[in-house]
Parts: C-alpha cells; sequence; structure tokens
C-alpha cells in the first residue's frame, strides 16, 4: 500500500470511529435540556430522575467524543500538509469556528452541567445543559459546512495553489451546506431517539420501573414522529444536489452508467452488481423511469452516467458505495415505520404502564433498532467520503495531490496506535455501558429545591464543598 | 506582501500566543496534576488529585482544540509545515490525549480505579514529553523549502529536543504542584509542597539551559538578544522569570498557598513571551515567516471578528467555571452516581 491509501485508511478509521459518540452527544444533549425543562415546568421528580439517568450514559460517551475528536483536527495536518496548505484559508477558518463558537461552549459549561447540581440554581443548571447542547449542535454545523464545502466548494478562487476566499456568505452557504447540515443533524437526533427508545423499551419489556420508562419512550415516539419523515425529506434533498454538483457520486451510488437520451426516463437499479472493470453492471433489477424522477424530480430529467466520465474521476468501491446507500435508505424507512406503528399502538391506548410489557414483539423492535441509527450514519458517511474520490476537493484538489508526503512506515505506525487504542476505548465503553444499564435509574432519588425562597446559590456549606456532595 | 497582511498576520501571531499561552498554563497543571499522581500512595489521594480536575479538564484541553484551528485558518502553511515534520511527536501526543480523556471517564465508572488512575498518570507523561520533544524540534529549527517539509521525520531524537522536553515535562510538573497547594490541603498539599522545591529546581536548569543554547542555535536570535534595541525589549522577561523563580522558593518556605501557583503561571508567561519575541518574524524558524505563512486578508480579518471578539466571552465562561467550583477539595471527585 501507498502512503495516500495508508493516510486515507487512517482518516477512514478514526473519521468513522469517531462519528459514533458525538451523533449521541448532540441528541442525548438535547433530551436531557428537554427533561431538565420538562422537570422544572411540571415538577415531576420522574424528569429530573430522567435526567440524571442518562446523563450517566452521556458522560460515558462524551468522554469517548472529546477524546477521538482532537485526532482529527490535526490529522489534516499530519497526513494532508498539501490540502492544509491549499486549502487552510477557508476550511482551517471554520475548524477554528468550530472551536471558538461550539467546542469551547461546550466544554466551558460541562463542569457545571456534570457536577454543579448543588452548586448553581436548577434554572442556571438549565441553562449550562442548554450551552453544552447548543455548543454540541454548532458544532455538527461547522464541521457540515467545513466538509460541504469539500464536496461542493464555492465563494473563492485558486491563486497561486491556495484557495483565497472571496465570498464567505457563498463559501459557508456552498449549495450542499444547508441540507447536509440538516440530514446531519437529524441523523443525531434519529440516532439518539433510538439509544432511548431502545433502552426505555428493555427496562419496560423486563418489568422494570415501567411506567417511568414509559414517560421517556412516549417523548421519544413523539420526536420521532417528527424527525423520521423529516430525515426522509432531507436525504431526499441532499441526494438531488448529488446529481447537480457532483454527478460521479450520483451515478457511483445508483449504479447508473447511461446518461438517458432526452426525452426518456433514466431507470432505478433496485439491486446491481456494477463493475469498474466491464463498465457496467453485471446483473440488475430495475425499475423503468424511476431514476429520472428521484434524481431531479421530473420525469425525463437528464441523469449523467458513470460512462460519461473518464474513468480516473470515477469513484473507487462501487459495490460498496451501491449498497451502503440502500442500507442507509432502507433504515431510514424502517425507522419512519416503526414510529408510525408506536403512534398506532398509543393512540388505541395500548400503551398503558399495566400492560404494555407483555407486546414483546413491539418492545423487541424497538431494542433491536438501537444499532440502526448508527449504521445509517455509517453508511452516510461512506456514500459521501468514498462516493467524492478521486477528489479531495471536488474538482479542484485530487486526493493524491492532498496527502503529506511521508514514510509509509509512519503512518502504518500511526494507524496501529489508533486502531489498539480504539479497540480498546470501545470494548470498555461496551462494558461500562453493561453497568450503567444494570445498574438502572435511582427512583428514590430527591431534586433540589425548586422554590424560589430556597437558597441556592451562595456559599454551599462546607461538607458540599468538593464534588462528591450528591445525594 | 501587503502592509495589510502584514498587520493581520502579526495581529494572529498575538492572539495565537495567547491561546497557546492559555494552553499550556491551563492544561500545564493538568497534565502536571496527572503526572504527580503517579507517585501518588493510595488510590484515595490520587482520587483527590483527580477531584481537583474533576470540573476543569475538558475546558483546559479544548484551548487546544481552539489553537489547533486558529493555526489551520490564519497561518495554513505553517499550520501544514509544523504538523507534517512533527508527525511522530503529535502522534504520540494524541495517542496520550485520547488515553487520558477515556481514563479519567472510565475512572469515574470503575470499581476497581487503580488500573485507571495508572494510566492517566502514564497518559500525562506521554503528552507533556511529546509536547515538549515538539517545541524542541521546532526551536532547532524546521528545514523546508517552498514551504515544504525536507527534514527528517525522525528530527525530534536529538539533544536540543531532549532537553527541552526534560524543562517542560519538569515544568508541567510544577505547575501541577503549586495547583495542588492551591486547591488541597492536609498531607496532600504539604507533600505537593515539599515536591514543589525539586520540581523547581530542575524548570530553572532545563529553562536556563535552553537560554543559553538557543542564541547558538540561531544567528538572528542571538542578534536579537544581544543588540540594541532589542535587547532593551527582551531583558527584562528572563529577569522576571529568574525574579519569579526567587518568590516561588520563598513563599513555599513560607507555606503560602496562592503565590506559588501564581509564581509558576509568571515563569511560564514570561520565559513563553520571551521565545515568542525572540522568534518573531519567523512562525516556523528558520524558513517560514509570519506574513508568508499568514492566510488572505479577507480570511484572518473574518476570523478576527469569529474567534478574536469571542475570546474575551470564552475567558468569562471558562472564569464562572472556575469560580463555581473554588475552594479546596478534600476527597475524591466522582460524577454523581
Amino acid at each position: 500500500m501507498n502512503t495516500v491509501m495508508l493516510s486515507r485508511f487512517q482518516f477512514a478509521l478514526t473519521a468513522m470511529f469517531h462519528i459514533l459518540w458525538p451523533v449521541l452527544t448532540i441528541g442525548l444533549s438535547l433530551f436531557l435540556v428537554l427533561n431538565e425543562a420538562l422537570w422544572i415546568k411540571t415538577r415531576d421528580p420522574d424528569y429530573y430522575r430522567h435526567a440524571r439517568f442518562w446523563a450517566k450514559l452521556f458522560i460515558l460517551n462524551f468522554g469517548i467524543g472529546v477524546a477521538t475528536g482532537v485526532p482529527l483536527e490535526f490529522e489534516f495536518g499530519t497526513n494532508w500538509a498539501p490540502f492544509s496548505r491549499a486549502m487552510g484559508n477557508f476550511f482551517g477558518n471554520i475548524l477554528g469556528f468550530e472551536g471558538a463558537m461550539a467546542f469551547m461552549l461546550e466544554a466551558g459549561f460541562l463542569g457545571i452541567m456534570l457536577f454543579g447540581w448543588r452548586r448553581v440554581a436548577p434554572k442556571i443548571h438549565l441553562f449550562a445543559t442548554s450551552m453544552v447542547a447548543l455548543g454540541a449542535s454548532l458544532s455538527a454545523f461547522w464541521i457540515m459546512v467545513a466538509n460541504s464545502w469539500m464536496q461542493s466548494p464555492a465563494g473563492g478562487v485558486m491563486r497561486d495553489g491556495r484557495f483565497i476566499v472571496t465570498s464567505y456568505t457563498r463559501a459557508i452557504f456552498n449549495p450542499y451546506a444547508l441540507w447536509s447540515v440538516g440530514h446531519m443533524w437529524f441523523a443525531c437526533l434519529e440516532t439518539s431517539l433510538l439509544v432511548i427508545g431502545a433502552i426505555s423499551a428493555y427496562y419496560i419489556r423486563r418489568g422494570e420501573a415501567s411506567s417511568f420508562f414509559l414517560k421517556s419512550l412516549k417523548l421519544v415516539i413523539i420526536a420521532g414522529l417528527v424527525v423520521a419523515p423529516m430525515q426522509i425529506f432531507l436525504g431526499d434533498g441532499s441526494g438531488r444536489v448529488i446529481f447537480q454538483y457532483q454527478p460521479t457520486k450520483g451515478a457511483a451510488i445508483e449504479g447508473h452508467w447511461k446518461t438517458n437520451p432526452p426525452g426518456s426516463a433514466a431507470a432505478w437499479a433496485l439491486v446491481a452488481w456494477p463493475s469498474a472493470q466491464k463498465q457496467k453492471n453485471l446483473w440488475a433489477i430495475k425499475i423503468p423511469g424511476v431514476l429520472s424522477l428521484l434524481a431531479t424530480h421530473r420525469l425525463t430529467g437528464r441523469v449523467l452516467g458513470l460512462r460519461a466520465f473518464p474513468r480516473r474521476d470515477q469513484p473507487p468501491a462501487l459495490p460498496l458505495l451501491f449498497y451502503a446507500f440502500r442500507l442507509m435508505v432502507a433504515i431510514g424507512f424502517y425507522i419512519f415505520g416503526l414510529m408510525l406503528w408506536s403512534i398506532w399502538l398509543w393512540w388505541r391506548n395500548k400503551l398503558r404502564p399495566e400492560s404494555i410489557s407483555q407486546n414483546r414483539l413491539w418492545l423487541g423492535t424497538w431494542m433491536s433498532a438501537l444499532p440502526l441509527g448508527y449504521l445509517a450514519v455509517e453508511c452516510g458517511w461512506i456514500v459521501r467520503e468514498v462516493g467524492r474520490q478521486p477528489w479531495i476537493v471536488q474538482g479542484i484538489m485530487r486526493t493524491a495531490q492532498g496527502a503529506s508526503r511521508l514514510n509509509p512506515g509512519v503512518v502504518v505506525f500511526s494507524s496501529i496506535g489508533y486502531l489498539i487504542l480504539y479497540a480498546i476505548l470501545f470494548v470498555t465503553f461496551v462494558l461500562f455501558f453493561r453497568r450503567i444499564i444494570h445498574q438502572g435509574p435511582d427512583l428514590t432519588l430527591v431534586p433540589p429545591h425548586l422554590a424560589p425562597d430556597t437558597p441556592l446559590v451562595g456559599e454551599p456549606p462546607r461538607e458540599a464543598q468538593h464534588p462528591l456532595d450528591e445525594p | 506582501m501587503s502592509a495589510a497582511t502584514h498587520l493581520l498576520g502579526n495581529i494572529w501571531y498575538g492572539l495565537i500566543g495567547i491561546i497557546l499561552a492559555l494552553y499550556v498554563v491551563l492544561d500545564g497543571f493538568t497534565l502536571g496534576v496527572g503526572m504527580l499522581s503517579l507517585f501518588s500512595p493510595t488510590d484515595a489521594r490520587r482520587s483527590v488529585l483527580m477531584g481537583t480536575l474533576g470540573s476543569v479538564w475538558d475546558a483546559n484541553e479544548t484551548w487546544l482544540v481552539l489553537l489547533g484551528g486558529a493555526l489551520f485558518g490564519a497561518f495554513p502553511a505553517a499550520y501544514a509545515l509544523l504538523l507534517h515534520a512533527l508527525y511522530i511527536p503529535i502522534a504520540l501526543m494524541l495517542f496520550g490525549l485520547v488515553l487520558r480523556a477515556s481514563s479519567f471517564e472510565f475512572r469515574e465508572h470503575a470499581r476497581n480505579k487503580r488500573l485507571w488512575n495508572l494510566l492517566f498518570a502514564l497518559a500525562s507523561f506521554t503528552v507533556a514529553l511529546a509536547q515538549g520533544l515538539a517545541l524542541g524540534t521546532v526551536l532547532q529549527g524546521i528545514p523546508a523549502h517552498h514551504d515544504h517539509f525536507t527534514g527528517s521525520i525522525l528530527g525530534w531524537i536529538a539533544p536540543f529536543p531532549i532537553v527541552v522536553a526534560a524543562g517542560v515535562t519538569a515544568g508541567y510538573a510544577l505547575l501541577g504542584s503549586t495547583y495542588l497547594v492551591l486547591r488541597t490541603d492536609g498531607i496532600i498539599q504539604e507533600r505537593a509542597r515539599r515536591a514543589s522545591f525539586g520540581l523547581a529546581l530542575m524548570t530553572f536548569l532545563a529553562a536556563a539551559t535552553v537560554t543559553i543554547w538557543t542564541p547558538f542555535l540561531y544567528p538572528a536570535v542571538a542578534g536579537k538578544w544581544f543588540g540594541v534595541p532589542t535587547l532593551y525589549l527582551i531583558a527584562p522577561l528572563p529577569l522576571l522569570a529568574v525574579g519569579a523563580f526567587w518568590i516561588l522558593v520563598r513563599a513555599l518556605r513560607q507555606h503560602r498557598e496562592v503565590t506559588p501557583f501564581v509564581a509558576t503561571v509568571t515563569i511560564f508567561l514570561a520565559s513563553f513571551a520571551g521565545l515568542a519575541v525572540s522568534l518573531h518574524p519567523d512562525i516556523v524558524p528558520p524558513t517560514l515567516t509570519v506574513s508568508e505563512a499568514a492566510a488572505s486578508p479577507l480570511t484572518l480579518v473574518f476570523m478576527l471578528a469569529g474567534i478574536g471578539l469571542l475570546l474575551p466571552i470564552m475567558m468569562v465562561y471558562n472564569g464562572y467555571q472556575y469560580l463555581v467550583f473554588r475552594g479546596k477539595v478534600t476527597t475524591g471527585s466522582g460524577y454523581p452516581h
């Protein structure tokens, strides 16, 4: 393997592992905000206990997210130095914005959110949690802006081998930006809803704290009814811009080889096996006319085929792209179906704490949905990043030009280091995750006073001066 | 090179200097406490040490993330050249940071905390050493041609970077021990106070060695140090550092709690300012200057609005977090379970 491939492997490894954690951080932090707000509004202690229970999972997840995120920011320099030098004017600037506006906000209020329950008033605590959630979501915004710009660069010119920004509005709000930010943010929400829903279903199925976890499951269903269809809409929009700005990617994910002649509609391959060598599908089951509709929303819209491009401009790993895309889409519809099934049960008044644990099929379906969001996110990453190849910045710089000229040995060294570290992190996470689930929520937890005349701020008593001052 | 680029480049050189200084001091004491925890005799005491970090370590590390992003945007050529040249020290630092963050989180959930405490301490050591090696390698000079790295990827294996690494590690440990004097009491505070003397001596020796060695590496630096008027600009800094060392040792003898940490921070800031002034106008010595590495004026202005203006706000809310958790830490940290 050459250095470029090794650096690509390392980036894929570190990015695909990292993305597992922020998706839950983003969604779960909003869920914590919701529960804290509901507690302050309704004074129902169960919402407080929910906030405290899910915060345990949040912390465990957050730590790994932070730990694995830092290397990414430096990998652009270590492994992609020519790319960084050429594109830093915009790309580096945006990463800097992420650090200043998002990451710092998240970190600056995290301590209060985690340890501050007895040190600040509940409303200040809610504010701190909200800032953590806002920081996490802003982080997704800036990262997706930077990534979108690599897919559909805009707002500047290349001068002396460097990208010089001429319009920040056009560079930030590049053609992909809003679709991509929305699609990723909703992916975070949907993945988190599935995790919260699956864990809640697990406890209900075991008959433990059924009414307590029915509260969280019902919140998830309400949110899911909005999030799941919205995500399908955003996915469709994100797909259509691909055919406009990255026709090679669009053709690759659909196994589409020949441009449809004017006046005719392009057929859509439901399943196929695309072969780069033969420049066609080895076999395919096609549905006439559908691809034009999907890609352009017009009956006979023109969809460029892969053969319209020289092979050196075509993405690699065509079957991977083809099936990763299909798996992602299938998961999106499956989750929507699950939400419809759930609301139907609710509407028929079947979601009652005393009887719900008997619907084992429904609860089991919820439990098995836990990894689906993650799987869809990884598939989406493959579609987006492998589909962009052979470009590092679409149409402007090739991936091979963007890679640092390093001895392959040092890249092997760092890749193996990450591989070992991340394997340890994953196994340990699973062990502690199981422990948190085994311990379950503390249903006897007494919330701090909400009455306005209770002294909450100011000097806490001496024995409460350390972080162990929790009930 | 336009005047705008020159001016904006130098403003950003200053801002990145401030961010780097904040990172070095804040994560310096965090790493220092981490390293010192290796020498704690019991896990209970080690837990108190970790307790002083619980609410702040993540925010402290975040200054490094901000530094990376700001350098990438404001000086893309310097970011690319530095990280390429420092591939191995940076990789070691990142491994250490990954391990430090995760072992800190995992120990909160673990019943047997010994393993995670140990990993936390070892990771802190790795990060401190790697950062020292990186600094030493940069001071030694990064060979480049047209902004592209032309040196050896093993350039950090040399006497000068190793001395610098020893100095940075001892300095971080000193920041850590004086921070513990500030934040703990009883036996833990007393042990930290005693350790501070030796660490101060080690830091002083390493800093003095580096200060004497550096002008021999660069004629340009020597010219500045021994030329007029730059001499008058630079000379107060080593004097300030020596004065701070003297105050530090005296304050430790007098069992003061706040002064040792303040004095140590002063030593760091003085040394840091000395380096920044000596290297300028180079951002990556000996070939890449601030103006050459700077991004376009529009980018630098845009970043000034987006990051420069936020910097004071970041300091305020980070300061608020310190305020909420002020006071002595007497038992081990724990996330609420």
